[in-house]
């Protein structure tokens, strides 16, 4: 209910009249797989480093057109978030600066639907310069893929159960391979895989076993 | 940018360029349980990679393998716009989707890549020979000295003249010595004492530390054989000293070197020839043996391999005749050898299969020893008895011709299981020492005898289902359904036994049996009794059982375990090797169904 409303609001204040293609309807069965590398974990004072989407229509992940940008920074990355994402300032160097990002980005996205691993914070990152560049935050709705694996494994779990929404836990539940983590365009591909089987066992009202699924890829044994 | 595995074959023929232009137009696709993805005699618009899940490959309703991460389907739709089989995911299942027009396009320009697509299989081979070729030569480069067959050290003293070096050379067939002066040593060639003693006339007396070089160039043991050829090349030397420890323990010869390259199985009939004892002849068997890996490691083709061993081995079964049996033997006998050294197919040596056809009666005691002797001479050179009791040993198997041909009829007459068993071993028979008229005789009376004995026949057809095939990849999925992805394959009862055995009741029908499995089916094809393309899928699909199971072989043998079986892990080869291992599955599905056709094996 408030978003809806924060979204009619929005729609108002839209400065450019460019982008109103943000609020059309959501066209079916499409969304996209979003994820950004930042200098830290600080919506209000960290900047994006690198943001890559992959848009996904029905059960293909179109990973022959994707979105990649890396963005200018002012701020030094943190050493610790350097650990992570591995790109130092020096490479930094020959990114776009985010006013010119954005707009592709947001043709690229269009009205489709955001997933993403706590997307929540990803969009927060992006809001912070669109508030400057369009006077409004993202209008898409979110799909947060921590919540359909919940959804998926933990819907109906009595209340003593260990709750692990951890990436790495989703991955191996859904035997997805682990890619070169922390690269945008990795995180946001298995991404991409965790939704699109997810979203189909949910559509199938197949769940997720629990213990089980763990105990056989504990032997070590297998692919 | 993604993690498109460009680094496992096929993918890993394809160029930096080539690779990227494919990642840039390729989706991935997600799949459910239960989904078909590629349909049976259906064109497909994409070549798919499996990334994760599982995959049946299924005919109707038999289950024919089981796809799992890495695995690549189906060529065949792509390329020939007809899928062989279906392919189902069985489980949540994701596939990079490659598109067809890019695949087809990088088909026409690489064709390393090319001949993972094409259907026959011969073809494939043709195509991945010459990476092969390079991998051998690689091996042989880094193959260190101490593993090299070279020259031993010899020395002389200084003060010893010419004459006595040239003897010394002479004495132990080499052509350089080493030569100990007070605290120095140096080296005196066969050149340098020709030239000494001809070109410049000095007195035979001289003191050989005349004309020995003391700038003596020499190479570790441990070194390579790569680092050799660069000293050979830098040097101008064609032959450099071999030095351990501090101490001179041979002489490294340019020819030592090729013959790493060229095999030296040249070489070794010289060796079988001069052999005039068992001991000697012990020596010879197990340089055949090395020489198995050696050409196996250099890409040799397994056909060649095999019939290189097989006239080596040939060659020391008459020499060990010679040296064994007793003049009456020598005589009257027929030595012949059977199964794959019979067909001129082994590689490993497996066991003996092995007999003796006499003219007429010899003394009783002479077969006794001979027998004795013969088997366990073998048994000493590596070749383990024959379980089967087939070989020497064996009265049934070392008998004057009458007997025999007494022999072959009761076979024929009982026409049970057994019979067909050793009918089928003694029509691989080939003569290898002494009078091999015996064995004509013997074998054309087979021949003439199963003439329109259908029931025979079909007898020794049966057998090709001896090993029932378990349905490939059935085990598989059950194993991957848990969690264990295995899918073990034995290669001999799955792959090489129906086809040998098939090729040879159709031989044993038509008189085609003179030497191995691949000539018996060309003989075949020219008499019209076996359709041209398909007599090729079975020799191209007999290759690549052979080379997989030596290559198992190798394997085993250097972990220490006989692997006579030759089981292999389909989980763990190479997606080129399990492609073709599939397709050679898949040819000898179809032969065996020929051959139960053929003699109505449904109402035996």
């Amino acid at each position: 209910m408030l978003r809806r409303l924060q979204r009619l609001v929005d729609r108002t204040r839209l400065a450019d009249p460019r982008y109103t293609f943000l609020f059309d309807p959501e066209p079916p069965d499409e969304v996209v797989a979003l994820d950004c590398e930042t200098t830290g974990l600080n919506p209000r004072q960290d900047e994006i480093i690198t943001i890559a989407a992959i848009r996904i229509q029905g059960k293909r992940i179109l990973t022959s057109q994707p979105f990649e940008a890396v963005a200018q920074t002012k701020r030094k990355s943190h050493p610790e978030a350097i650990k992570v994402h591995r790109l130092l300032d020096a490479d930094v160097q020959n990114g776009r600066p985010m006013r010119e990002i954005l707009p592709d980005l947001l043709h690229f996205i269009g009205s489709r639907p955001i997933v993403g691993y706590y997307t929540d914070f990803d969009v927060r990152m992006i809001d912070r310069y669109l508030g400057n560049f369009l006077k409004i935050r993202l209008p898409n709705r979110r799909i947060d893929v921590s919540s359909l694996y919940y959804k998926c494994k933990y819907g109906d779990a009595p209340d003593h159960v260990m709750i692990d929404l951890s990436f790495a836990a989703i991955l191996q539940d859904l035997k997805i391979p682990q890619l070169a983590q922390h690269d945008a365009f990795n995180d946001a591909l298995m991404t991409a895989m965790a939704y699109v089987q997810l979203h189909d066992m949910l559509r199938r009202g197949v769940r997720i076993a629990r213990n089980r699924a763990g105990a056989v890829s504990d032997l070590g044994i297998g692919a | 940018m993604q993690s498109f595995d460009t680094l496992s074959p096929p993918f890993d023929r394809l160029t930096h360029d080539e690779a990227e232009g494919l990642k840039r137009c390729t989706d991935i696709g997600y799949f459910r349980p239960g989904q078909p993805i590629v349909s049976q005699g259906q064109s497909s618009k994409y070549l798919h990679v499996l990334i994760k899940g599982v995959v049946e490959v299924r005919e109707g309703a038999s289950l024919h393998a089981v796809l799992g991460p890495g695995d690549t389907f189906d060529a065949r739709a792509v390329v020939h716009n007809e899928a062989g089989e279906d392919f189902v995911a069985a489980e949540e299942t994701l596939c990079f989707l490659l598109p067809r027009d890019h695949i087809l396009k990088l088909v026409h320009q690489n064709q390393a890549f090319a001949a993972f697509f094409y259907a026959e299989l011969s073809q494939k081979l043709d195509a991945l020979a010459a990476p092969l070729d390079t991998r051998g030569m690689d091996s042989v480069l880094s193959t260190r000295i101490r593993n090299v067959r070279y020259g031993a050290a010899v020395f002389v003293n200084g003060g010893d003249s010419l004459e006595q070096a040239a003897h010394a050379m002479l004495d132990a067939d080499i052509d350089a010595l080493y030569v100990n002066d007070d605290d120095r040593v140096g080296v005196v060639t066969g050149l340098k004492l020709t030239r000494a003693s001809v070109i410049q006339r000095l007195p035979l007396n001289t003191p050989v530390r005349e004309i020995a070089q003391f700038e003596v160039v020499s190479i570790d043991a441990d070194d390579l054989v790569v680092d050799a050829l660069l000293i050979m090349t830098r040097c101008n030397k064609r032959r450099i000293a071999v030095r351990a420890d501090g101490s001179y323990i041979g002489v490294l010869r340019d020819l030592d070197i090729l013959g790493l390259f060229a095999g030296n199985s040249q070489l070794i009939p010289g060796r079988i020839a001069r052999a005039t004892s068992i001991e000697d002849l012990s020596k010879a068997a197990h340089d055949i043996q090395e020489q198995v890996e050696g050409l196996h490691r250099q890409g040799v083709r397994i056909d060649v391999i095999g019939s290189i061993t097989s006239d080596l081995n040939n060659r020391l079964h008459a020499k060990l005749f010679e040296i064994v049996a007793p003049p009456s033997i020598r005589e009257a006998g027929c030595l012949m050898l059977m199964g794959s050294e019979g067909r001129g197919e082994q590689t490993v040596r497996t066991d003996q299969d092995n007999g003796l056809l006499l003219r007429h009666a010899v003394p009783q005691a002479d077969l006794e020893a001979f027998r004795a002797a013969f088997s366990r001479a073998l048994e000493t050179f590596g070749f383990p008895l024959c379980p089967g009791n087939i070989m020497v040993g064996n009265p049934v198997w070392s008998q004057p011709l009458d007997g025999f041909l007494g022999q072959l009829r009761s076979w024929v007459q009982a026409a049970d299981g057994d019979a067909a068993m050793n009918l089928s071993i003694f029509a691989d028979a080939v003569a290898v020492a002494g009078d091999a008229n015996v064995l004509r005789q013997a074998k054309d009376a087979l021949v003439a005898r199963l003439q329109g004995e259908t029931r025979l026949l079909a007898q020794v057809a049966k057998l090709i289902d001896l090993f029932p095939t378990s349905d490939v990849g059935v085990l598989g999925t059950v194993f991957a359904t848990i969690g264990l992805r295995q899918n073990r394959i034995d290669l001999k009862r799955e792959g090489t036994f129906p086809l040998i055995h098939g090729v040879r009741v159709l031989s044993l029908e038509h008189d085609t049996l003179a030497g191995s499995t691949s000539q018996r089916v060309q003989a075949l094809v020219a008499r019209g009794a076996l359709d041209e393309n398909f007599g090729k899928e079975i020799t191209s699909a007999l290759l690549i059982f052979m080379n997989l199971r030596l290559g198992a072989q190798i394997e085993a043998g250097r972990r220490g375990v006989i692997n006579a079986d030759a089981i292999v892990d389909a989980a763990a080869m190479t997606t080129v090797d399990r492609d073709m291992l599939r397709d050679a599955l898949r040819i000898v599905r179809r032969f065996r169904e020929l051959i139960r056709l053929r003699y109505n094996l449904g109402s035996v």
